[in-house]
Order: C-alpha cells, then structure tokens, then sequence
C-alpha cells in the first residue's frame, strides 16, 4: 500500500467509544439470563494442603442454595491456558486462594453464605515459598500429588517432555536449569574486560490489576454449551470446555465480549471450566463473577524474580561479557515458565546483540505461591531492570554516555536472533527511538557524576533501551475474513477479542483503508468461537500485527474477487477497476459507477476473502524497540523519589491510530510506573498469604501519582505488515522502572536492586552508600 | 441462619421512582446492578477502592458500592444511563468517547460521574483542579492524561467555547 492514506494514520475516534461512555456496554458481568445461578467459588486458606474432606451440608441449610462441586463431583480431565495440567477440581490445594469447590445458588449474597458454610477439613503439607530455596535438591515439592500424564510443552519447536515430578525446577533440578542461553567464552570475555560489574536483583511478584473482575455466563441447553466470559483466548476455552464435558467442540460456543482491561492475565481457567459444569449440572444458566481479591490473586500475574547478574565492557565501550543466573517464582504450575524463562534469557541478548560472550541460566521453579504468566511485558519486564541497570554501571564506570554505550553494542538490520533460531531482526530502529527520547527529556542537561546536584533533594536523569515483541510470534496463528454482503456492507470477522485498547478501531481502519471507505462503514463483531475465524488471541503486542497481517489479506483476497466479478459486469479487466466509497469503476469511467451490494448481487451472493498469518515460516521477523528516560528528584533525607518527568519514545513502524499508539504508550508508563515504584504482593511469611491484594494497598498509580508523560513516536516502517505497524502497547511498560532506577542513580549515586523501589529501600541504599564511602 | 428481613425502599434513580423490596446489607451497588439491572454502573472491588461504582447522590459523587440501598431513600441518584444516551450525550460522555479516554472502559461510567459532580460546582475548573477532583476514582489504562484532557474540553464545551 502507498501513496496517500485516507483512514490509516489518522486519529479517528474508536469504534466502541460511545457504548463505553454511556454505559451500554455489557461486560459478562453484566449479564443476567432469566432463572440464572450465581456461583461462588470456595478458596483455600492454606498454602499447600491436602484436601480430606469436604462437608456441605451446612451450606445445603442456606436459604437459595442449590448445587456445589467438589473434586469428587468433576471429571478427571486434564486442561489448561498453556499446558493440560489442571484437573477442573483438585485433592491439593497450591496457593492461598487456590480453587477448593464451587457453590450454587439462587443470587449473589446467598452464594457466598453457602460456600463459607462449606466445612473442610485439610492435611497441612510443607508450604514452599522461596523459590531459590526451592530449587534446591532436599527441599519439599510444592506439589505433592501430581495428576498423572502430565506433558510439558515449552513451546519454540522443543519437544514436549513428561514432568519430573521429584524436583521443583521445571525442566531441570538443583543443578541443572530449566534454560540456557550461551554463546563464546564467558571467563574469556570477562578476562578482556576492564570494568567488570555484579549486582543482585529482586523484583516482586506484581498484579495486573484489570479493573473488571473476570467473569463468565454459562448456559447448557440441550448439549449445547454456550460462554459469555471474558477471556483472551476464546478458543482455547473452547477446545477445554469441549474436554472436559466431552462434547464435541462445535457444541461450545465461547462469546468473548469486550475485555475490561487484560493486560494478559485473562485466560482459560478453572472458573470458566467450573460454571459450564454446574451449568450442566443443575440444568440452569450460571454466573461467576471474581471479587477483586480473586482477580488478584487467581490471575496468573508476572512473578517474583532474583537475578545474579555479573558484566563486563571494555574502556572503548563494548560489552564483552554478560553472565546471569535468574531464579523465576512460577507458582505451582508450569504454566508459560519455560517459555518466558527463554525469551528471558535471549531477548536482552539479542538486544546487545554485539556481546560476544553469554551465559544466562533460568531457573524456573514452582512455589506455593499463585501461579504466574505472561502479564504485559511478558518477560522483558522481567529482564530489563537487571540488564538495563547493570549496563548504565557498566556506562558510569568507563565514562561513556549511556546511550552511546547501548548503541554501540545494540542489535542491527538482518543480525541473527537468539530468540528466534533461524530468523533475522527486519527493521531495528532503536538509534532513532533513543535521539528522539533524548531530544524530548533534555538529556543534553545530564550531569556525568552521579549525584552531583547541591542540597538534600537531588535531581537526575536516566535512560532505558528495550525490546519486546511487537506481534511477529511464531507460536500464534490469527486468521480473519472480510465479508461484503448483497447490501454492500463491509464486515471484518477476527477471533481476537477486544481486550479494551480498541484493537478493533485499528483493524477496522486497515479495511477500511484498503476498500477507501469511511472507518464507520466497516462492521465487524468481538471474538465469537461460532461465527468468527481462529485467532491465538491478543497476546505478545500480537493483534496489530498478526491479525492486522491477516485482516488485511482477507481485505484484499475480498478486494480483488469483488473486482474480478465487477470486471464481468463492466466489461473491463479488474486492472482497470478502482474500488472506493462504496461503488467499483472503471478509471476512464468514473461516471459510471456500481455499487458494491450491486457486484455482490450479481457474483450470486456474498464475496469474502480469507486471510491468515503466521510467523512460522517467515525469515524476516519484527521486534519493537523503545527507548524510555526519566526525570526524578531524590530527597537524601527522607527516601522520597519524586518522579519529574518521563519521556517514553517508540518504534511503531506506523502508527494506524496515533491517538490510540499515544494512549497504550501513556498508559504502559503508567503501568510501568506501578511496577518500578509502588507495586508488588507482600506474602506472610507464616501463612504464605498475600497481604495486599486489595486496590487501596495494591497501590496501583492514581491520578496523584502520574508525573507529565511524553510520547514520542518514531514512524519509519516495517516491511513485513502491509501498513509497516508494529505493536507497541506492551512495550510502554517495560523500559520505565530501570530509566527511573538509573534516574536515582544520576541523582544520588544510589543503586536500587529491587523493585518496587519503595523510600525505604532508597534510605537503605543511601546508608550503604554512605558506609561504603563512597 | 434466618430468613434475612427485607425493607421496602423508595429509590429516586435518574429522575423515576423504583419500590424495590431489599435487604439491610443490600448495598447501592447490588442493587442498581442486580436488581434494576442498570449494569453502566461498575464493580470494581466493593469496598471502596478504586471508585469505578462512582453515582451522584444529591449531585455529590459517592461510592455506590459503600452505600447501603437503605440509606439511599429519599436521595436523588443519578448514574451514567441517567446522564444521557447515544441520541442525547452529555458533553462528557461525548469528549470520553471520541477521545481515547475510555480505553477498557470499566472505570469510565465512575471517571464520568465524578467529573460531572466536578463541572457542576466548578464550570471552569484548571487541570489540577481536575486531577484532584477525580482521584478517588483510578484507571488501570489510560494514564490519565486523555481523561483530563477530555474533561476540560467538556467544560469548555459546556461553557459555550469554541
């Protein structure tokens, strides 16, 4: 596509707008069906116990109460978001607030009477919450009885394994890690090195925090079973419905509505399994509804991490060696560990790609702590603030600009990925992200010496470089149809729901683009397991670009058939034929146009065209890039960090809706923000429980909190999506807590190794400094 | 356990009077939702957290979720379907919908709600005014900034400013 754009690049307003600013708009919590059911599920107040027995006949005493499951009530099946390895119900229960059994009844309040009248009694197992302690050879396992037949499907063309069901390191054991990423001489490259640094990072266990409580309507009719939930990967519901009930899958419909925010948390899960059972069960609609406590805990959030990391550069400034030992809190499952203990591992790598010698080593290990996922930013949030910190150290110490010191050993064009054996970067536009950051903060105002700034609130400013997924994911497949109907309306069919960034505004504008017709004219509908095309779901920054690569081959495959038959009609070649605002011409003849219902009419019927995109196969692959700098203000007396400013500058390739690519990248700083400052679960040490997993507490950023926010957009391309769009939505959040890391470095000559980094850890760090000398 | 007592209440909800027969723990909230099935009105916690439940009560914004039904009687409430609709939008719904503020759009009827309470006290209020006005309600998405911007666009629009 070129020449001048009519939609495409243009803020135009998004699709479901108005339905969300009045209130129209119905979530699956919002839903009700006549004689519905409220489920509740019943949690366990245990890390790690076994259940012996459960009594519930106090809860048949309560007023509405109607039907419950518990691990006797449900079929020995096993599925999962990620790897078959739940059973729907268990006799052990991993985490406070693991699922126990789940109660029906009449309405909301009575359901939740019902369940704590449920009696049960547990066997107390050794609760295992320390996950380097974890992987060690003697200590307790964090499951203790584990379904049988379990496979572990790292992903990433390895192959799948049984479990070892004797350690708690997926995939390997005390000694050997779960993976490894290794290239040159490691000792050799930190015998070259003149500067060598070594630091230990914590990073909390965080809570994506979607503000919509996950919820799902289940209705079983007459072997029919039918989902309203609000999930991202409605065809893997789909496929674990159909399993566990053992019905066929085309009797499974999953409606995935809108998402009130996902963030990548929101996936297949036992609540959902749980309502179609008690929907079949009791022979009446049912409804569940998470309380925020649920949706924090039961969400399948980014863990806890420690990294070990030792580095080393030379003085004229490249690093020549960089060794990590990272330890990942994978709660009890194995989940996406494996996977995200890879691109760990490899992506910041890749990033430094002119680093001769590696050793990464990732650990991953299952706790009794909630399971854990891929949360936006899946695995480079996990990475950066080690790597980023480090390399600013790395900078400090031979005198080199920050910047210049990570463009020197950065990633270019056409240079091979560890991360995707086989592949090679397409488009690296990351000098480009990081001048025009540098631009937007005034990094030019930096001061070289740490610290430098007279009085007790000391000012400074710091950078991050990062790469993420930008949607070129070769696990996902997104498949798309456009449909142009005797009537001339356009509809775009997506398996992708809209997890609430409006991915649906974008993907309607590339149509719309390429049929040059208004944004409004194109219809389309959320994700819908009975009328719409498979779709891996908005997962990786994917939806732009993996569904928008599909979406916009389905538009032209429809383009190109509506021309053919409007050729027999016109007596032309198509190649004469320009199709725009509604009608089809020939270019001598704009006079004499026809609309598109009219070809439709005509061909006999509708004209569609199907487009589908996966990476597999693809040589060329695309990452985005950003750039992220921070101006903070250390107070020396009292640990406060006050956050002046951010900037936070983005490859996109092409922005399709600038407004929108503005509003993920202001929204990932705000998220970003949480991570770095104020966020993270603290557990009880006795019980395991988490302590804070209310809103007040969990300290998500409120409007207070947010400093002034730049976005900077850099728009140069990308030759493998028709429109040259990257994904950038996850990104925004990954380079802003190591920027401000190296903020209070630049500020006060204090390194912080944990997030968040709260004014406690900063006065601890002052003190260290302070005895140190230095 | 008992049979819990119900109290037949009188609520003023968006200019019409509901009898609705409730329970004494019954909140606001549970009742606009589950009972009068006005669903704009959001859950986000139930305790007072993060204010995505946000009504007007008597024109103040309060937490539906923190109020009980009972205590609502007699008071004038006002929620996000009473404010206006597709054919007749308030200049706030209209500056949120067409300016990427409400992104997931779950914390959007309690933002709205809360800036109405705002303009109506304070028709010109500064973006710091905004800010402050609106912190008891948070937003995991946007970052703020498209929500202040559209709220003083709403206000100058309501002040008949080009």
């Amino acid at each position: 596509v070129s020449g001048a754009l009519f939609t495409v690049g243009k803020s135009v307003a998004p699709v479901y707008g108005l339905e969300k600013a009045t209130g129209e708009l119905r979530f699956p919590a919002d839903m009700s069906l006549p004689n519905m059911l409220w489920m509740k599920i019943l949690r366990s107040p245990h890390a790690h116990a076994r259940i012996v027995e459960v009594n519930w006949a106090p809860a048949r005493m309560i007023p509405g109460f109607a039907s419950i499951l518990t691990h006797h009530d449900v079929p020995k099946v096993l599925f999962g978001p990620y790897q078959e390895e739940l059973y729907p119900l268990d006799q052990e229960v991993r985490f406070v607030g693991d699922t126990v059994a789940a109660v029906a009844a009449e309405d909301w309040n009575s359901a939740e009477a019902a369940a704590r009248a449920v009696e049960v009694r547990y066997e107390l197992l050794p609760p295992v919450r320390d996950a380097e302690m974890a992987a060690e050879r003697d200590s307790p396992l964090a499951v203790a009885y584990m379904p049988a037949g379990i496979l572990a499907r790292p992903g990433g063309g390895r192959p799948a394994t049984p479990i070892d069901a004797s350690t708690n390191v997926l995939r390997g054991d005390a000694l050997r890690p779960t993976v490894i990423n290794e290239r040159g001489d490691i000792e050799q490259g930190f015998s070259q090195s003149d500067v060598v640094v070594e630091r230990v990072f914590r990073q909390s266990h965080v809570s994506a925090v979607a503000h919509e409580p996950r919820a799902c309507v289940a209705l079983y009719d007459r072997g029919q079973c039918t989902l309203w939930c609000s999930v991202q990967d409605p065809y893997q519901l789909q496929d674990a419905v159909a399993r566990v009930l053992k019905m066929p899958k085309d009797a499974v419909r999953i409606v995935s509505t809108n998402l009130g925010g996902a963030f990548g948390v929101k996936v297949t899960g036992r609540f959902a399994i749980l309502a179609a059972l008690m929907a079949r069960r009791t022979g009446r609609p049912v409804k569940v509804w998470f309380t925020r406590e649920e949706e924090s805990l039961d969400s399948h959030n980014r863990s806890a991490l420690t990294h070990y990391v030792k580095a080393g550069a030379s003085r004229d400034g490249s690093l020549l060696a960089f060794k990590a030992r990272t330890f990942l809190d994978n709660g009890f499952w194995i989940g996406l560990g494996e996977n995200i203990a890879q691109a760990i591992c490899t992506r910041p790598m890749d990033l430094y790609h002119r680093c001769p010698n590696v050793k990464w080593e990732v650990f991953v290990v299952r706790t009794n702590h909630p399971t854990t996922g891929p949360y936006r930013g899946r695995a480079d949030a996990e990475s950066h603030f080690a790597v980023e910190a480090v390399l600013d150290e790395l900078a400090c110490a031979i005198n080199m600009d920050p910047i210049d010191f990570r463009l020197k050993n950065r990633l270019r064009e056409g240079d091979d990925l560890c991360s995707a054996p086989g592949k090679i970067v397409s488009t690296v536009w990351l000098e480009e992200a990081a001048r025009g950051g540098a631009k937007a903060i005034g990094w030019e105002r930096r001061l070289p010496v740490a610290g430098a700034t007279p009085g007790p609130r000391k000012t400074g400013l710091g950078m991050a470089m990062v790469i993420h997924s930008c949607g070129s994911n070769p696990a996902g497949t997104s498949e798309a149809e456009v449909v142009i109907d005797p009537q001339g309306r356009i509809s775009l069919y997506s398996g992708t729901p809209d997890q609430g960034s409006e991915q649906q505004t974008t993907l309607r504008q590339m149509v719309a683009e390429i049929f040059d017709i208004a944004l409004d004219d194109v219809q389309g509908c959320n994700a819908d397991t009975s009328i719409c095309p498979y779709d891996s779901g908005p997962f990786s920054s994917r939806t732009v670009y993996a569904t928008g690569i599909a979406a916009a081959r389905a538009a032209e495959e429809a383009k190109r058939r509506l021309l053919e038959q409007a050729a027999i009609l016109l007596r032309r070649e198509p190649g004469d034929l320009v199709a725009g605002k509604g009608a089809v011409w020939a270019r001598s003849e704009a006079w004499r146009k026809i609309d598109l219902g009219e070809v439709a009419r005509r061909a006999g019927g509708s004209i569609h065209g199907k487009g589908i995109h996966n990476a597999k196969d693809d040589r060329l692959f695309a990452y985005g890039f950003a750039a992220a700098f921070a101006e903070v203000e250390v107070d020396v007396e009292t640990g406060a960090v006050k956050i002046l400013r951010l900037v936070s500058s983005h490859d996109v390739g092409r922005a399709i809706n600038p407004m929108i690519v503005e509003g993920q990248i202001l929204g990932g700083a705000a998220q970003g923000l949480g991570y770095a400052m104020t966020e993270g679960f603290c557990f009880d040490q006795r019980t395991g429980a988490a302590l804070n997993q209310w809103f007040l507490d969990l300290r998500t950023p409120s409007i207070l909190d947010m400093p002034d926010v730049e976005p900077v957009i850099v728009e140069l391309g990308e030759p493998t999506h028709p429109f040259g769009a990257k994904g950038c939505s996850e990104i925004s959040y990954v380079g802003i807590a190591p920027a401000i890391a190296n903020a209070i470095y630049n500020a006060a000559g204090i390194r912080l190794t944990e997030l968040p980094m709260t004014p406690d850890r900063v006065l601890k760090a002052l003190e260290e400094t302070r005895g140190s000398g230095v | 356990m008992g049979v819990p007592e119900l109290h037949n209440v009188m609520l003023k909800i968006n200019g019409s009077v509901h009898k609705v027969a409730v329970e004494s723990n019954w909140t606001l909230n549970d009742v606009l939702r589950n009972r009068l099935d006005l669903t704009g009105t959001k859950r986000a916690c139930d305790y007072g957290g993060c204010g995505s439940c946000t009504v007007l009560m008597d024109g103040v914004d309060v937490y539906s979720c923190s109020m009980l039904a009972v205590e609502a009687e007699g008071k004038e409430i006002l929620t996000i379907e009473g404010l206006g609709s597709r054919d007749n939008l308030h200049p706030l719904q209209k500056t949120f919908a067409l300016s990427y503020a409400a992104q997931c759009g779950w914390c959007t009827p309690g933002m709205i709600m809360s800036a109405k309470a705002l303009l109506d006290r304070e028709p010109n209020p500064t973006a710091e005014e905004v800010r402050c006005a609106l912190s008891g309600v948070l937003c995991r998405c946007t970052g703020y900034t498209s929500i202040v911007n559209a709220v003083l666009e709403a206000a100058r629009i309501m002040r008949g400013e080009p």
